[in-house]
């Protein structure tokens, strides 16, 4: 079964070797951006830590700050370690690419400059991947389409709980306005005389 | 010096000058974006020197659907169909690791049978998604369609018994929160007995047609090669992983849904080359047939479904699950930020990664290894665009 790596011992692993480099926040362990690379080799060259296999790296954007997340494997001892970075630079994020260290990296971080604008560093090829060169804008990000009125991506609550969609009351049946039991026809239909309206 | 000795003297100056750059100019060939050897809509841009590949680059976004973007509106289980769709020709799979996600997120315990029902699936699933797999691979070496329909007739007696179970082929959307959508009909488990009666003759026949094959050796020995050490650093998971001999196995290596209850061998290769990824594919098949034994001889009663509310909503925070997908490590990544939808949802996808190393696996092979060795990867473009 795969264990979790401990992140308080990644991060006394990474700080003896680069020092404050690493802290520990709700559980997570939080690299510094700016000495990412060093970093994460002392984690994948470290006989104990041996993570050595880049499972997946992808981003989150928290309108605040973008975090970007790696989750890194070791096939031999058999643990996981996810590793976060922050970005506190909403408009331009950049972080240095760990293509040096991980050949997998190359695509999956131009997939998250492709779809989040996230720069890296160093990668020999940061292109968009996936949208064309020009595409307006970063689709992943929040404010993405953001709508006039406040009114955010994403879905605020269930259809139910919202009043205007609330469930009918018990014993009445809603009928929309062309439903053929309408004992009137809609008010807004043209009379005709032939093809003329009139 | 006389005017000939002058002219030939010209002649052959110009011969050179003519030839001289004959051989190293390099031609761009675009392998699709429509190719059938491309098994969907991608492009790759080849560099040729001759018929030797100099560079390739790959053009992919043809099928990008945005699924990461939509599944941020909507429910985490009306985002279950979309999982179909993300890879077409495993969704079970997919579906599988999508619920695992959100279940660790909700922390739901899935009933015994119902673990067995996924794993059932999850294996009726890999032997399908292989046999489409190896008979396309053959097909790119040359074999036109005889052996790929031979493993059609298997693969569409498993979309059959989808069909009976959940009313579907392709986009199953089976696997639920908590557990499947629908008990098992009565009818599956004599269906499925007859289908493990079949398939060790129709695989002893693949192999006796297959294995000896001379010109699959020809065209798939020692093409692709890759070896454990790079394909370890590309992140490379599933058959392309194991046939480096790297026997790296989430079920074995992180086993889900009760897989450690079932004996299993995790088949490796030796030299990484293209003949091995088609080798190890068909020993998996014989794996999961052997785990489908069990799974049927041990499947428990019970209630095919935890007791979950329909509308779920999470507490805030984050999981991480994969399984071992047909084509390699299968990751859902969730935030939750304790709405009832997604704040992220993101898919890994193997089929991508996998094309990590696809330019130096090809780099100085031929062109017609180029198309043998992006068979052998088994891409599913659906997934690589999502």
């Amino acid at each position: 079964m795969t264990t979790r790596y401990d992140a308080e011992a990644a991060a006394a692993l990474v700080n003896d070797a680069i020092s404050g480099a690493a802290c520990v926040d709700d559980g997570d362990l939080y690299l510094d951006s700016t000495r990412l690379v060093d970093a994460v080799r002392v984690l994948r060259d470290g006989g104990e830590s041996d993570l050595v296999f880049l499972c997946n790296l992808t981003a989150v954007d928290y309108e605040r700050h973008f975090e970007v997340v790696y989750h890194l494997q070791s096939l031999d001892l058999n643990h996981i370690l996810t590793v976060k970075a922050r970005l506190h630079d909403h408009e331009d994020p950049a972080l240095p690419s760990l293509t040096g260290l991980f050949h997998g990296a190359h695509l999956q971080e131009r997939e998250v400059y492709d779809l989040f604008g996230i720069r890296f560093d160093g990668h020999p090829n940061l292109q968009r991947m996936f949208l064309w060169d020009g595409f307006p804008g970063y689709p992943l990000r929040k404010n993405f389409l953001q709508m006039p009125g406040d009114v955010r991506a994403g879905l605020p609550g269930f259809p139910h709980e919202s009043e205007e969609n609330a469930w009918p009351v018990p014993g009445s049946v809603p009928q929309r306005p062309y439903h053929p039991n309408d004992p009137a026809p809609p008010s807004d239909v043209a009379a005709v005389e032939g093809e003329e309206a009139s | 010096m006389t005017t000939s000795d002058d002219t030939r003297l010209a002649m052959q100056g110009t011969i050179e000058a003519l030839t001289a750059g004959a051989g190293s100019e390099p031609v761009v060939v675009n392998l699709g974006p429509q190719h059938p050897s491309t098994h969907g809509v991608f492009r790759l841009k080849v560099t040729l020197d001759g018929e030797i590949v100099q560079d390739a680059e790959m053009r992919i976004g043809y099928l990008h659907r945005s699924m990461e973007k939509l599944a941020e509106e909507r429910t985490y289980t009306q985002n279950i169909p979309f999982t179909d769709r993300i890879d077409y020709l495993a969704a079970m799979s997919n579906n599988l690791a999508y619920c695992l996600a959100v279940e660790e997120l909700l922390g739901i315990e899935v009933p015994p049978r119902a673990q067995a029902i996924r794993v059932m699936f999850a294996e009726l699933q890999r032997v399908a998604s292989h046999a489409m797999a190896n008979g396309t691979f053959i097909n790119d070496c040359g074999a036109w369609h005889t052996p790929l329909f031979h493993m059609f007739r298997d693969r569409e007696r498993v979309l059959d018994m989808f069909e009976m179970t959940c009313g579907a082929r392709l986009t199953t959307n089976y696997m639920r929160i908590g557990g499947v959508a629908f008990d098992l009909p009565d009818d599956l488990l004599p269906t499925l007995e007859r289908y493990l009666a079949d398939m060790p003759e129709n695989i002893a026949n693949y192999e006796a047609l297959l294995l000896e094959n001379e010109i699959l050796h020809a065209r798939a020995r020692g093409v692709g090669v890759i070896s454990p050490e790079m394909a370890i650093n590309s992140s490379l998971s599933g058959p392309v992983l194991r046939a480096t001999g790297v026997p790296w196995d989430l079920r074995k290596a992180n086993p889900y849904c009760g897989y450690e209850q079932y004996e299993f061998d995790v088949p490796v290769g030796e030299r990484g080359d293209c003949f091995d990824r088609f080798l190890v594919r068909m020993a998996e098949v014989k794996q999961s047939l052997h785990i489908l034994r069990q799974v049927v001889d041990s499947l428990p009663e019970g209630p095919y479904l935890a007791d979950v509310p329909l509308h779920a909503r999470p507490e805030p925070g984050e999981a991480y699950a994969r399984v071992e997908s047909p084509r390699g490590e299968l990751g859902f990544y969730l935030v939750s930020d304790g709405g009832p939808a997604p704040y992220r949802f993101h898919c890994r996808p193997p089929s991508l990664i996998n094309l990590s190393a696809l330019k130096e696996m090809s780099i100085g092979g031929t062109l017609a290894d180029a198309i043998v060795t992006l068979g052998s990867i088994d891409i599913v473009v659906g997934e690589i665009d999502r």
